[in-house]
């Protein structure tokens, strides 16, 4: 049985109680939310913080709140719930199909948003979703709070620009424009409880039903330290009318984009024609969605 | 240090004191006396510590008995009606779906929680449910069709 290091555990229901706890201990104090990265990190031994904070029981961090054309997640919400309100389903259904496919029932009702963002995997399945529809994040401190693009969240792998004593307390996404479609899709060995060998986020804007891309998103995950952006792919398909063809190119140069590694889940070559294949299936899903089809 | 908790484990209330670094499966199996709920590996990979936590079926080896603090727990030792097993555990034993049995604690949770959901569950739908509990033996068939026998005969 893996059993769990000693630790102080503070159980505080108010935010303002959580930040001073946090800005009294520090780097010696670790946040838990759900605990499914955090005591698996623990009981393997990879982390031993001497304090425990549980932020679960801090009511305002875990509801969502739509508020003139801005949604906004309270980071404490289970990803289980991502999958379950209308409005995450209606309004960012690309956020909705990556918390169906992050780990398994068990986990998706533990594990939260805010925990699946700051510990940083580069694997993770909901940065890519968010990521392509541009989230911000509220970061709040003790004594000031700022917000963050999720696009300068990420350092590396584990490593974020998030401070010790800051929690993150809401996922902030602008409503989409109309016309708008996504799709994110990871690839595995098996369905279900399974790390992403690589997975694609894809979403494209169109400037009218039948007319040019106004804006597109492709982020590629698990290819590099952290989600990245397919760079000279996003570039090509802007302004441009959406084809199969156009697609085909843009799959190319997602894979080109990227620099993925070999390792014991997949070759460096395998998952850069599996880049391309998901660039190309996500953004004619995406296409499809966006025309309201 | 210890603290003092309040769980409702199968509709019985027990206050217990736990030091935080106890999981939920410690303190069901060690303190409640409850060795239904089983640890496999401890990490949140086999499903075999599942329970019923406030109505959503969870890891128990993953959270610790002080978050569970309050809350309403289902494990294996409240699925059956006294003497009479539910009709999930009835159609595991008729049909072959238990051979060791480590996992069939877990499972018939999962199981639970999907068929009061959902009355008409599609094998695709029974095998993502399951799919967060893990099977060394059966193959994992004759447990899909033990849950959708037992959805069917729910209905009669
Ligand atoms: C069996 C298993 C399968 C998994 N499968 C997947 C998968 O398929 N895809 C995937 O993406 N992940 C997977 N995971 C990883 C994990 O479940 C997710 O990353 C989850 O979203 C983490 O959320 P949590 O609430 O459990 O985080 P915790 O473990 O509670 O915390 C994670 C990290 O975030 C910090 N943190 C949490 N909340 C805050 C906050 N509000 N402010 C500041 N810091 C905070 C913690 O200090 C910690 O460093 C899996 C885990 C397990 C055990
Ligand atoms: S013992 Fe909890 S998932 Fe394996
Ligand atoms: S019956 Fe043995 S593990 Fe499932």
């Amino acid at each position: 049985m893996l059993l769990l290091p000693k630790f102080d555990y503070y159980e505080p229901r108010e935010m303002s109680e959580a930040l001073k706890l946090m800005s009294k201990m520090k780097t010696s104090a670790k946040i838990i939310a759900g605990g499914t990265d955090v005591l698996v990190n623990m009981k393997k031994g990879l982390i031993s913080p001497k304090s425990l904070v549980n932020v679960a029981r801090i009511s305002e961090l875990s509801d969502v709140e739509p508020s003139n054309g801005t949604i906004s997640i309270g980071s404490g919400l289970i990803v289980e719930k991502l999958t379950e309100f209308d409005i995450i389903k209606k309004k960012l259904p690309i956020l909705f199909k990556a918390a169906r496919v992050l780990g398994s029932p068990l986990v998706r009702n533990r594990a939260t948003i805010g925990g699946n963002i700051v510990t940083a995997r580069p694997a993770a399945d909901l940065p890519p979703a968010l990521l392509a529809v541009d989230a911000k994040l509220k970061l709040v401190g003790a004594k000031s709070s700022r917000e963050v693009s999720l696009d300068k969240f990420f350092i590396g792998p584990g490593q974020t620009v998030i401070k010790p004593t800051e929690i993150l307390s809401r996922i902030i996404i602008k409503e989409l424009p109309p016309f708008t479609g996504g799709d994110y899709i990871k690839l595995g060995h098996r369905n279900a409880l399974e790390i992403a060998i690589v997975a694609v986020a894809s979403r494209i804007t169109l400037d009218s039903p039948d007319g040019v891309i106004k804006e597109a998103r492709i982020i590629l995950s698990a290819v590099a330290p952290k989600a990245i952006h397919a760079v000279s792919a996003e570039k090509a398909l802007k302004g441009e009318k959406p084809t199969a063809k156009l697609f085909e190119k843009v799959a190319k140069l997602a894979a080109g984009d990227c620099a993925p590694i070999t390792d014991i889940r997949g070759g460096a070559e395998y998952r850069r024609a599996m880049v391309a294949a998901l660039t190309k299936k996500t953004l004619m899903n995406a296409l499809n969605e966006a025309k309201g089809k | 240090m210890k603290q003092i908790i309040t769980l409702t484990v199968n509709k019985e209330i027990y206050e217990i004191a736990v030091a935080p670094n106890r999981t939920l499966t410690q303190a069901l199996r060690e303190d409640l006396n409850l060795l239904g709920t089983k640890e496999g590996c401890g990490i949140g990979d086999c499903g075999a510590c599942t329970v019923i936590l406030d109505g959503r079926p969870v890891n128990s080896c993953l959270i610790l008995a002080v978050q569970a603090n309050g809350s309403e727990i289902t494990t294996i030792e409240g699925v059956a009606n006294g003497r009479d097993l539910h009709p999930l555990q009835e159609a595991f034993v008729e049909h072959g779906a238990i051979q060791c049995g480590f996992c069939t604690p877990g499972m018939v949770l999962s199981a639970k929680s999907l068929i009061e959901k959902n009355q008409n569950p599609t094998e695709l739908e029974i095998r993502e449910a399951l799919s967060g509990n893990l099977c060394r033996c059966t193959g994992y068939q004759k447990i899909v069709e033990a849950v959708k026998i037992a959805s069917e005969n729910m209905k009669k």
